[in-house]
């Protein structure tokens, strides 16, 4: 039992009333549709205040890392594309990068080019889904619909490069699975058209919508400093204003070609940092990446799409490599550990939806309980990346 | 409705059918599910609930967010022993008659996880009954709704007032 | 700070010259740490991984290595002074990852990495400690680095590694009362949890 007086004046009223409140624990999942997957948060709340918050994960812990280190260099990469399963092309990438880092192998230019274009068009369809599913958080259900549209027209092109629609497998250590289909490089390109136009459909219907501002300005700030010290990356670290993207300042394949901008949160509708510039990183992204895309198809060079030194079992140098890459979340990274066998010794997995997620601990005591959906919506996590 | 090619071409008229027939009718075609996502395959089953595949067309479309509500289970994705605990419980909290499609390879059989995760449950089966597995490293969307009609025909054989059938169904 | 292309091939994020400065000012502030660099190139001439393959069947060869190089601090102990000295004095305020690693079921040690960011230089570190298998504790950064509380919680629950001075030492991906460490080499796979056969 506790006083709260800060709360027992209703404003413009001269009289003071105690109003008795009750601490009370919510449990917030693992089946609850805001956590995005089986995610569960143990809410204190003092009547409609949160004060404190405890993150229980595991509810998907599937044991990547020691998969690992159980099975070959390239058998891994299947597991890979169902870390965060959004966003499978990025997942490969940045395993394939890794184990080439070891390797000591650059791919040849055009896979370079395909890799980016590949990775920027899952940036979007994973944007996409994001902004989507943080309007039906929100109780707007109608933005997911129109975006799950955009998305397929995304995933059709997956399905007819590689033939699965979510789970990739499609760059690999050293290269590609396949050359794009003939048709295939036009095909995007009809797309993109489509989807500029779409994306202003988007930022009407959600970003600039009254009511989603209402939900979402001033809530949920998180500040630059607290973002670096929380390790927190990606979009979210960019909406709290650090000027931050591995693409741009850590360069990796031909980004450092490609000419694109960094969109920041400069607290536009509230203060910089809240969910609404989350939102607006995110939609602003996926303007960039299309840009990235056009260059790519522009700049497309010919020639082979796999290093001849890359057969089906690996065997790198012995040593230790950390590379990470700009996923649609944040900054994956992989840290192997080769002993020169076939078996990696050690696969580790810098998620980036874990690290933002360690965020929320701290965003939400303070913030009223309704808009506990809204700040985990918005720190938009996916769960089988926190598990592993 | 004062016009329209049957007005008036009928007299009062009894519909007959059986109450097997009319209770299954209304069982298999509004199937509410549970709005319970476990890991990649629940992508796939908001895909299906998206506007290309829409579940809506097979009554399946009111996903309810509580057990309590719903009729059907879909796990989607990988069951770990953390969370067994949890789907036997919510399973336990929806109402009779309920129905589970294990979806994907993880919830039918472990999957890809199925040597070495450690902490994985080689499939829903040995929590709670399943009714239809459907096979996908995830199910394409096709696959799943493919599962609900498949549903749907075993919804249709159940006999709530005649003897049960003996023998394999 | 500006690198070459030549320099930043792809995905060699872990630049060497930063280490070494690093590694030059640690040293410098007393503490004693050891750099670690690659023997092999950054680009593999045609044919190495074969090469490498036939020395390590035929000669048992593991001397040369090729990745990031790494400051190596032989004395967790140390870790926590380290970590601050990294943060004020080398700025790198980020902690954008601790793990475990377990080398083989022989080893003695349980090795411990530390991936420093440095947001305004562009720069990476690499630290890696060691702590032994038999001994298990050693101090936690999540005073210095918040960052490192959930890492520290999943490395402590995979390894058994004792991080003192933890603030909330929970486990943090398994069950409370789940049994042995994972991710180690020799551990062995359970038979049952919570009345659910494994196999």
């Amino acid at each position: 039992m506790g006083l709260t007086p800060s709360f027992a004046q209703a404003p413009g009223s001269e009289v003071e009333v105690a109003v008795p409140t009750q601490d009370c624990s919510i449990n917030m999942g693992p089946q609850h549709p805001a956590t995005h997957g089986v995610m569960r948060l143990l809410l204190k709340a003092d009547g409609e205040v949160l004060t404190g918050a405890q993150a229980h994960l595991g509810y998907l812990h599937r044991c990547a890392e020691k998969i690992g280190e159980n099975v070959d260099w390239t058998q891994y990469l299947p597991y890979t594309d169902r870390y965060d399963y959004l966003s499978a092309m990025n997942n490969n990438l940045g395993y394939s990068l890794a184990v080439e880092k070891l390797m000591g192998l650059e791919v040849p230019e055009r896979a370079q080019w395909m890799r980016v274009l590949l990775a920027e068009l899952n940036r979007i369809a994973s944007h996409l889904f994001a902004v989507g599913t943080y309007g039906l958080d929100l109780g707007a259900f109608t933005p997911l619909f129109y975006t799950l549209r955009e998305r397929e027209e995304i995933l059709d092109l997956f399905q007819e490069i590689c033939g699965a629609r979510l789970t990739c497998t499609f760059i690999r250590p050293g290269g590609l699975f396949n050359d794009a289909p003939e048709g295939w490089l036009e095909k995007v390109e009809s797309f993109l058209c489509r989807f500029e136009e779409r994306w202003k459909e988007y930022d009407a219907l959600l970003l600039r919508n009254k009511i989603f501002i209402e939900r979402t300005a001033g809530i949920g700030t998180l500040s630059g400093n607290d973002a670096v010290t929380w390790g927190v990356t990606g979009p979210l670290l960019r909406a709290s204003g650090v000027d931050w993207d591995l693409r741009r300042d850590q360069p990796y394949l031909v980004y450092d070609q490609l000419d694109f901008e960094v969109p920041l949160g400069v607290g536009r509708q509230g203060e910089v940092g809240d969910c609404w510039d989350r939102t607006e990183v995110r939609m602003s992204e996926m303007l960039a990446s299309l840009s990235m895309i056009r260059q790519c198809l522009d700049k497309m060079p010919d020639g082979a799409i796999q290093h001849p030194d890359a057969g089906p079992v690996l065997r790198p140098a012995p040593g230790r490599a950390y590379v990470g890459v700009e996923n649609p979340r944040g900054e994956l990274g992989h840290w192997l550990v080769s002993d020169g066998t076939k078996h990696p010794v050690r696969v580790r997995m810098r998620s980036p939806s874990f690290c933002n997620l360690s965020v929320v601990e701290h965003l939400l005591p303070g913030a009223m309980l309704g808009d506990a959906a809204a700040i985990l919506g918005s720190i938009d996590i996916v769960v089988g990346e926190t598990d592993r | 409705m004062s016009s329209g090619p049957l007005v008036g071409q009928f007299d009062d008229n009894v519909l007959t059918t059986r109450v097997d027939w009319m209770v299954n009718w209304s069982r298999r075609s509004s199937l509410w599910p549970m709005t319970f996502g476990l890991a990649c395959c629940a992508i796939e089953m908001i895909a299906v609930g998206g506007p290309r595949f829409d579940i809506d067309r097979f009554g399946a479309g009111a996903f309810r967010a509580t057990p309590r509500q719903s009729d059907l289970m879909i796990v989607a994705g990988t069951v770990n022993f953390k969370m067994a605990e949890r789907i036997r419980r919510l399973w336990e909290q929806m109402a009779e008659p309920r129905y589970v499609i294990a979806m994907g390879a993880c919830a039918t059989g472990g999957g890809p996880y199925h040597q070495y995760g450690y902490t994985v449950v080689k499939g829903v089966d040995r929590v709670i009954p399943v009714d239809i597995y459907v096979a996908g490293c995830p199910p394409r969307p096709e696959a799943l709704l493919d599962g609900l009609m498949a549903l749907q025909r075993k919804i249709d054989r159940g006999r709530i007032v005649r003897k049960p059938e003996t023998g394999p169904v | 700070m500006t690198v070459a292309r030549d320099a930043c091939w792809g995905p060699a994020q872990v630049h060497a010259l930063a280490v070494r400065e690093a590694f030059e000012a640690i040293t410098a502030s007393g503490f004693l740490v050891t750099l670690e660099e690659p023997d092999l190139p950054l680009h593999a001439p045609e044919g190495e991984s074969k090469d490498l393959a036939r020395r390590r069947k035929q000669e048992g060869d593991l001397s040369v290595w090729r990745g990031d190089p790494y400051l190596l601090l032989p004395e967790a102990s140390q870790l926590v002074d380290v970590c601050v000295s990294i943060r004020e004095d080398l700025g790198f305020s980020m902690l954008y990852d601790l793990a475990g690693c377990d080398l083989s079921a022989d080893a003695a040690n349980l090795q411990i990495v530390y991936g420093f960011l440095n947001l305004s230089r562009k720069q990476r570190l690499v630290l890696l400690t060691e702590v032994a298998k038999d001994q298990l504790h050693l101090p936690s950064v999540a005073k210095v680095f918040p960052a490192a509380d959930w890492h520290e919680r999943e490395a402590s629950e995979m390894y058994g590694l004792i991080f003192d001075g933890h603030p909330d030492p929970r486990a943090l991906l398994l069950p409370e009362d789940w049994e042995g460490f994972p991710l180690r080499k020799d551990y062995v796979f359970p038979e049952e949890y919570g009345g659910i056969p494994w196999a």
